[in-house]
């Protein structure tokens, strides 16, 4: 009798001691804002510090250009073709644990970066794969018909866009069906660049598209970033050089909100209002932008080391839109 | 031995009779619920997380959450303000329903100021929490349960000792007098028990999550309440005879037992203000209850009035109504949850109700049946406006 009562409490006692041990073990840590490391036995709810996977690549979209199948045409000049699928079933993990649905051009928000040089004939194949209606809607100059706008293409359903690339500059292009906030707000817009024929200095070049997710519907986004990850560049920042030309190709997407901005750290850059002029506009570290403006940024940093960018409407930043730049010394420098 | 039979299949027919309709009733709910059944499988299921309790320690804000959805969730984030912040959730961010979770975000916030405090499911709902001031949490220690018990003592004992001293005032009062202060007894009370009423209605309304059907909860345990101590009073009366005790003691008996579930819940009112940092709020609580509790110590004393004096068994109903508060403020100072705190203002308001039957058929038994003389009338009039007009303090 006493030996059962022993073997049950000390086997009792190995349960209960156990797992507390095992818990011991697993205890996870994550930093706050400032600077303190905090230990829990529970999960970690961390976006801001912690970094983590998602499906979306903002290190591959930064500086992925699509410049499409290239031919020549009969009077000399150049075709570039481009299929684009559009659809509206996805979800996708739009920051870590949370779970959206997103509508896409090519399965990815924001949609591939459509790249040409002006004159050359922009060819777009666009396949509806979706459940509504949705069409693509480019900024700039085109005949009516090729505007995306009268032109539904249903479930199922296609249509091609056909249009001489310009003006020179960056630019949005997006699903134009009503409503329309639904439709962009859900992620169905790119950034398409049209480049001068003489080119641009050679430089590094990125491209940000600034967007926001509204993820519980209520008109107001829960998440805001520069290439749809909220925190991301600021986990994976992005490595530059010292010394070299930096272009970014600024495009601001967000909805429901007036304005947003881009801030630089440690320097100032040149902007070029949409990208149409070649004489930039001014010199600044600051920049506010309304719903689809955008222009293109260009700058050199003289030190190393780490430089945040983000929106100084520091809601926004709280909410994800912010990263780093981290500044290298490297001999092997593109010139 | 025939006659035995008839009775023996007679009783098989009542039991049939009484499980058939039951067995129907389980195997359509099988149906309906039961493997392979998607009949009901219509409409979406969100997720619902109620915030319970926000705690503000030294340089973190901790959060007691809730899954009150029909579905269980994952909780992904917690925000501060509106903005994203670091932070955990233990002992793990999946919530079954009804399954608890505490969320620890290091936050330095400032005292006094206003919260809104966000937690984020997998989907991407947010839910708030409007915290007006921030204060720090009160830590359990010898001296606040000491200090608490103080404020007890003022706001439940002595006020209503101070009440009990109208016994010799009433004692010496013509009949029609001493029915004015049955009556007014009576509204006090009936004021007391709205008061409870109305609280706990508003708790539950602020903090408790709609699946837990707050009115409905405060309605049945007024209820119950009410019943057990009617029972329990009834039988009390009924056996005074048979004890030591007369028929006006156990009517006190039982109404300070009714008050000292009610000053459980103003206890309650009190520790739960100054735990959450409404400070100012509470010093206006203490005087307002203290003068309002005083009524409570007439409200014993009148139907001993008629009786002989007996000071140590006054001390002890006295103790009895009164000493109930210095608990309340502990559990509302150190345990504060909305749903005990909804619990024990609604067992206080249907303790209450029962007492107020028992002072009314008290007033019939003492001969005014229509309740409709001029001291009985002008007692409850007087007894609603005397209450009104103190609780304006509170």
């Amino acid at each position: 009798m006493l030996t059962v009562i022993v073997a049950t409490v000390s086997v009792s006692l190995l349960y209960f001691v156990l797992p507390g041990m095992t818990e011991a073990q697993t205890e996870k840590t994550f930093v706050t804002h400032s600077g303190a490391v905090i230990k829990t036995t529970g999960d970690v709810l961390d976006p801001v510090y912690t970094p983590q996977t998602v499906e979306f690549d903002p290190a591959k979209y930064l500086r992925e250009f699509n410049y499409g199948r290239i031919s020549k045409l009969d009077d000399g000049r150049t075709l570039r073709e481009f299929t684009i699928i559009a659809e509206d079933d996805k979800i996708m993990e739009i920051s870590p644990g949370v779970f959206y649905n997103v509508w896409t051009f090519n399965g990815t928000v924001p949609g591939p970066t459509i790249r040409a040089t002006e004159g050359d004939v922009v060819r777009v194949k666009f396949f509806n794969n979706g459940l509504k209606s949705h069409t693509m809607h480019f900024h700039g100059i085109h005949p009516a018909e090729m505007d995306g706008v009268f032109e539904t293409v249903g479930p199922g359903g296609q249509f091609t866009y056909e249009f001489e690339a310009g003006p020179v500059g960056v630019h949005p292009y997006h699903c134009h069906m009503m409503p329309l906030e639904e439709h962009i707000s859900h992620g169905l817009y790119g950034v398409y660049i049209v480049d001068p024929k003489e080119g641009r200095s050679p430089a590094d070049e990125m491209v940000m598209v600034l967007n926001g997710f509204d993820t519980d519907f209520d008109t107001e986004n829960n998440f805001y970033a520069a290439n749809s990850i909220p925190f991301y560049y600021q986990h994976h920042p992005i490595q530059i050089n010292k010394d070299q030309l930096i272009r970014v190709y600024v495009v601001n997407m967000v909805e429901f909100d007036p304005i947003n901005n881009l801030h630089l750290h440690g320097n100032l850059y040149y902007y070029y209002p949409t990208g149409t002029d070649t004489v930039p506009s001014t010199f600044t570290d600051m920049i506010t932008l309304s719903q689809t403006e955008r222009g293109i940024m260009e700058f050199k940093y003289n030190y190393t080391g780490k430089y945040l960018f983000h929106a100084h409407k520091v809601e926004f930043s709280e909410k994800g839109w912010i990263g780093i730049f981290l500044v290298k010394d490297s001999e092997a420098k593109v010139e | 031995m025939k006659n035995m039979e008839v009775k023996n299949t007679s009783k098989a027919k009542l039991v049939a009779s009484g499980v058939i309709p039951f067995v129907f009733l389980v195997a359509m709910i099988a149906y309906i619920f039961g493997p392979g059944s998607d009949l009901i499988d219509l409409g979406v299921s969100l997720p619902e997380i109620t915030i319970e309790k926000v705690e503000f320690l030294d340089s973190e804000i901790v959060v007691t959450i809730r899954n009150t959805g029909r579905i269980p969730v994952d909780v992904v984030m917690a925000d501060v303000n509106d903005r994203i912040q670091p932070a955990a959730i233990e002992p793990d961010k999946y919530l079954e329903r009804f399954e608890t979770a505490v969320v620890r975000i290091p936050f330095l916030w400032n005292v006094a100021e206003p919260y809104l405090i966000g937690i984020t499911t997998d989907d991407g709902t947010r839910f708030e929490k409007e915290v007006e001031a921030a204060a720090p949490s009160l830590e359990p220690s010898l001296e606040l349960a000491g200090f608490f018990a103080i404020i007890g003592t003022y706001v439940g004992i002595i006020p209503v000792m101070i009440g009990l001293l109208w016994l010799p005032f009433i004692k010496r009062i013509s009949k029609s007098k001493y029915h004015f202060f049955l009556a007014l007894t009576a509204s006090l009370l009936l004021f007391l028990g709205i008061d409870a009423t109305e609280e706990a209605l508003e708790v539950s309304k602020e903090t408790l999550a709609n699946s837990f059907n707050g009115v409905l909860l405060v309605a049945t345990v007024v209820l119950l309440s009410f019943l057990a101590l009617y029972y329990a009073g009834e039988r009390l009366v009924q056996n005074a005879s048979l004890s030591r005790m007369t028929k006006p003691v156990a009517v006190a008996l039982m109404i300070s037992i009714g008050i000292g579930l009610h000053n459980f819940g103003e206890g309650l009112a009190i520790g739960a203000a100054i735990g959450l940092g409404q400070v100012a709020l509470s010093t206006f609580l203490i005087v307002g209850f203290a003068i309002h509790n005083t009524t409570e110590g007439i409200a014993i004393a009148s139907p001993l009035a008629k009786g002989k004096p007996m000071i140590r068994l006054l001390a002890v109903l006295g103790l009895l109504a009164g000493a109930p508060a210095i608990f309340g403020a502990w559990v509302g100072g150190f345990v504060y949850s909305p749903f005990t705190a909804i619990i024990f203002l609604s067992i206080g308001a249907g303790a209450i109700f029962q007492v107020i039957v028992i002072l009314i058929r008290w007033l019939q038994d003492e001969g005014d049946k229509k309740l409709s003389s001029a001291a009985v009338v002008s007692g409850l009039a007087v007894g609603m406006l005397v209450m009104y007009l103190t609780s304006i303090l509170i």
